[in-house]
Formats: structure tokens, sequence, C-alpha cells
């Protein structure tokens, strides 16, 4: 069962502040899902130490915004920032590209209007 | 005094102590590792890409499985089950039984594939070959079993491609009778042995509170006090009904690391023993009808630790969405964290004790 929570790139960074509890939740991933040619829902997923709940928080992000890092609550959030930076092509705060890229690739994998 | 002296020392993308694609960059001052920077990009497959754009959803398990040649069962297994979700039909138990043994054969020789790497990385080139040879019994028993050393493709939708004979039944009681106590003679040389411990123990330690913060999974997470595993809250496998039982340590060291994997590899041994005398009668196929529709997310125990699966369908036979998130990958803060404050000279071992699978990352 994944218990969805809408949110904002304004107000993401609050909302995960005030959920998580590092002894209770771990962070699972950040993962997109290309909805149209410039729109991707963006989900921070947790799920729980000690049984099956899943919490999804997600927002609908145009491709020239930028998503807030969430590195300074959750240190190991960096490597799927940076992962999201590569293969959607969207900017993440504080992550560069590279990851699996060349820097100065244009390419972007994942989203539907990419090279 | 020694005046400090700070210089940069890098650790792969090809090293002697790991030879998957990865590379450390240490900032050292003399003897200790002051920063670390990480670089896993080197082979990255698209594979995300191509079972949403070359593959129908009843062929991305096996293209999954690939990902992988070490915990292929468990990438299989995770996506076979995410998209039973997502589909009409109910599994056998016999199914879910069987599933579980291959499995835990699985985690039997990815473990001893890790504790012979640690062996090898802290000078023990006798005690990694031994393990490497002993090894040979479970590849033994996976060939038998699925006709595949390590590509098996025993995984399908519905069920599982083959049935348990009464003759590979009994093979698997042998060798894991004869692994057992493999396994019970490498504890007391991990424990015991006066060099290894000066190489293992109170080295590369990973705190309960680092970890938390690091969200460590898998044995790493184990190793430091957290008692998490897969296996004991999932409701997809009745791992509750075959004898699982959690092992964790305390110290986050090497040594706590090496000791989670052993009672593991013996729990693992247990439950496969159970499963082979308690396999419940029925078909191994069952029909799934219908086609992808909606969200999945699943977690199984990988032998590194949780391993994910995010499905999207709409109704068709290509995948809108399959995103994979892989234990190492998870874990590369966690391991850098580790790194920091070690000596240079403790790297490999502790490198090798984290177990890293490079496949599975660049997937």
């Amino acid at each position: 069962m994944i218990n969805r929570i809408t949110t904002q790139l304004s107000t993401v960074k609050n909302d995960i502040e005030k959920f998580y509890d590092k002894k209770v939740w771990h962070f699972l991933t950040l993962n997109g899902v290309k909805l149209d040619e410039s729109t991707t829902e963006i989900q921070w997923i947790f799920s729980k130490y000690n049984n099956d709940d899943i919490t999804m928080f997600y927002t609908n992000v145009k491709q020239d915004e930028i998503i807030p890092s969430i590195t300074d609550i959750l240190p190991s959030a960096i490597m799927s920032q940076r992962e999201i930076v590569d293969m959607f092509g969207i900017e993440v705060e504080d992550s560069e590209k590279g990851l699996y890229l060349d820097e100065d690739s244009e390419q972007m994998p994942l989203s539907s209007c990419g090279i | 005094m020694m005046a400090k002296k700070t210089i940069n020392i890098p650790l792969g993308s090809q090293h002697i102590s790991l030879l998957e694609p990865v590379k450390f960059k240490f900032e050292c001052e003399n003897e200790k590792i002051i920063a670390v920077d990480s670089d896993v990009g080197f082979v990255h497959r698209g594979i995300e890409k191509a079972c949403t754009t070359k593959f129908k959803y009843d062929a991305v398990g096996y293209v999954v499985a690939r990902i992988c040649g070490l915990c292929a069962i468990t990438h299989s297994l995770t996506y076979t089950t995410a998209v039973e979700n997502l589909l009409e039909g109910e599994l056998t138990l016999k199914v879910k039984y069987l599933r579980m043994l291959v499995a835990e054969l699985d985690r039997i020789h990815s473990h001893m594939l890790c504790l012979s790497h640690t062996a090898e990385n802290a000078g023990f080139e006798a005690m990694f070959m031994q393990i490497m040879g002993d090894r040979e019994y479970v590849m033994d028993l996976q060939r038998l079993l699925t006709g595949n050393r390590v590509q098996f493709d025993y995984i399908s939708i519905g069920g599982v491609n083959r049935d348990l004979s009464s003759e590979v039944a009994k093979q698997i009681k042998i060798n894991l009778q004869i692994i057992k106590e493999k396994v019970h003679e490498y504890i007391d040389e991990f424990t015991n042995n006066w060099s290894l411990s000066l190489k293992y123990k109170d080295i590369g330690t990973l705190s309960l509170d680092e970890a938390y913060t690091y969200n460590a999974i898998g044995p790493l997470a184990r190793a430091s006090g957290i008692a998490t595993d897969i296996r004991a809250t999932s409701d997809y496998l009745p791992y509750d009904k075959i004898g699982f039982q959690i092992q964790t340590a305390t110290k986050g060291d090497i040594h706590s690391r090496n000791m989670v994997r052993l009672n593991e590899i013996l729990n693992s041994i247990a439950m496969c023993e159970n499963i082979v005398d308690g396999l419940p009668d029925g078909e191994i196929q069952t029909k799934f009808k219908g086609k992808p529709k909606g969200e999945s997310i699943v977690r199984l125990e990988a032998p590194r630790g949780e391993l994910m699966y995010y499905l999207k369908g709409d109704g068709k036979a290509m995948l809108n969405r399959v995103r994979i998130k892989t234990p190492t990958f998870a874990c590369i803060p966690a391991f850098s964290e580790v790194f920091t404050g070690s000596n240079y000279a403790d790297a490999p071992a502790i490198l090798a004790s984290f177990d890293p699978c490079l496949s599975c990352t660049a997937k």
C-alpha cells in the first residue's frame, strides 16, 4: 500500500523535514515519471524500517523548474538527486550533472523531450 | 613528530582489490583518509529505458535478471512480484516456496563471494581460495535446480520454470550439509585468527547513528545494529513459515559485517532445508490475466540489502516506467562515511566488506 501525499516544490523540503524520523523511516529513492512532453512527476519515496509501509511525496515539475535538494535532511539523497539530473535533464539544487553522463552531455535519456 | 602531508590517492576505476568500475578518490593526511569522492558512472547501461521502450512487460523479468550475475534471481523476482501486483491471478504456495529456495541459494553464494574477497583483501589468499572452492557446492545446486549456474531465468510471471525433482532435493540436502560444516570453520577462523582480527576488528566502523543518518541497508545496517530485513516484514513471500531469523551485530566494523553474513548463510541453509522438507504440493505455474495497469512498488531483500522496483503501466504491453533502486547505489554515501577517518591501508578490506555491486549500480 502506497500512501501518496501531494506536495509543492516550494514546500517539499519543509514537508519532508516534518515527516522524516531517521529511526522510523528510510529514504528509498527519488523517482521521476514522465507525464507529458514538458511535465514530470517527481516522487520522494520512503519506507519504514520495521514494516512494509511506503509513503510517497509527489509533485509535478516542469522541465525548466529547479527541484530543491533535501541532502541537509538526508545526505544519502544525493545519489538519486544526481540520477534525476542526468536521466531527466531537470535541475536539482546542489546536484551536479555527470553521475552517469559526461558533465557537458546534452542527453536526458528518460525525458521524452530529450535527445 | 612526523609533519602532516596531504596527498590524493585513487582507488579504481580498476583496482586489484575490486575488479569493478568504481573510483574512490581519497584525500589522505599521512596514512589517514580525511575526505572521499566517489564516481560510479563508468558503464551505465540504460536498462530502465530499455524496459519501457524495447521489451514488453512479460519479457522485462528476463532483461532485469541481466543487471547482475550475483543477484539475478532477486532482480527477476522483485520485478515479477511488482508486475504480478498489477495483474489478476494468484500464486500457489509451492511457487512461493520454490522462489524462496532459489533466493536463499543466491544469498548463500553471494555472501560466500563477499567473504572470500574480504579475506583476500586482508591478505589471506588461502582463505579466499578455500571459500571460492566451497562456493561451487551452491553453484552446482543452482545449476541442478534452474539449469544454469549464473543466469537462471527461473522466475516467470505466475510461477517458476522448473519443478524440484526428488533427486535434486536430495542433492540440495547433501551439499547444504557440507557447506554448513564449512561455514562453522569459517566462523572459527574469522573470529579467532589473530592476523585477521588486526584487519577486521574495530576497522571500518559505521556506528548505529551513522547507519541511520546515511540510510544504510542490508548487512551493512544490520552489522551496525539496525534490525532491518525485508524478509521479516514483507507479505509477498512466507518467510515466517520457513524459519527466518534476522541477524544483527552491534559494533559496525568489518568483523561484524563478516559475522552477520556468516550467520545469514547458516540461517539461509536452515530455511532451504525446511523448504525441501516441507515443500507443498501444487502447480508451478498459474495463469495471470490482463495487462499491467496502475502503480506498484515492491521491495525484496537482495544479498546486499533492499532492492526496490517501481512500475507504472496503463494497461498496454509496454510499461510507462520501470524504476530500479539497487542496494549498493543507495549505500555509496555510507561507504564514504566509513572510509573517512580510516587508514588508507585498510581501504581494500573495508571496501570488500561492503560487498559492493557495481553491475547493479550501473544499471
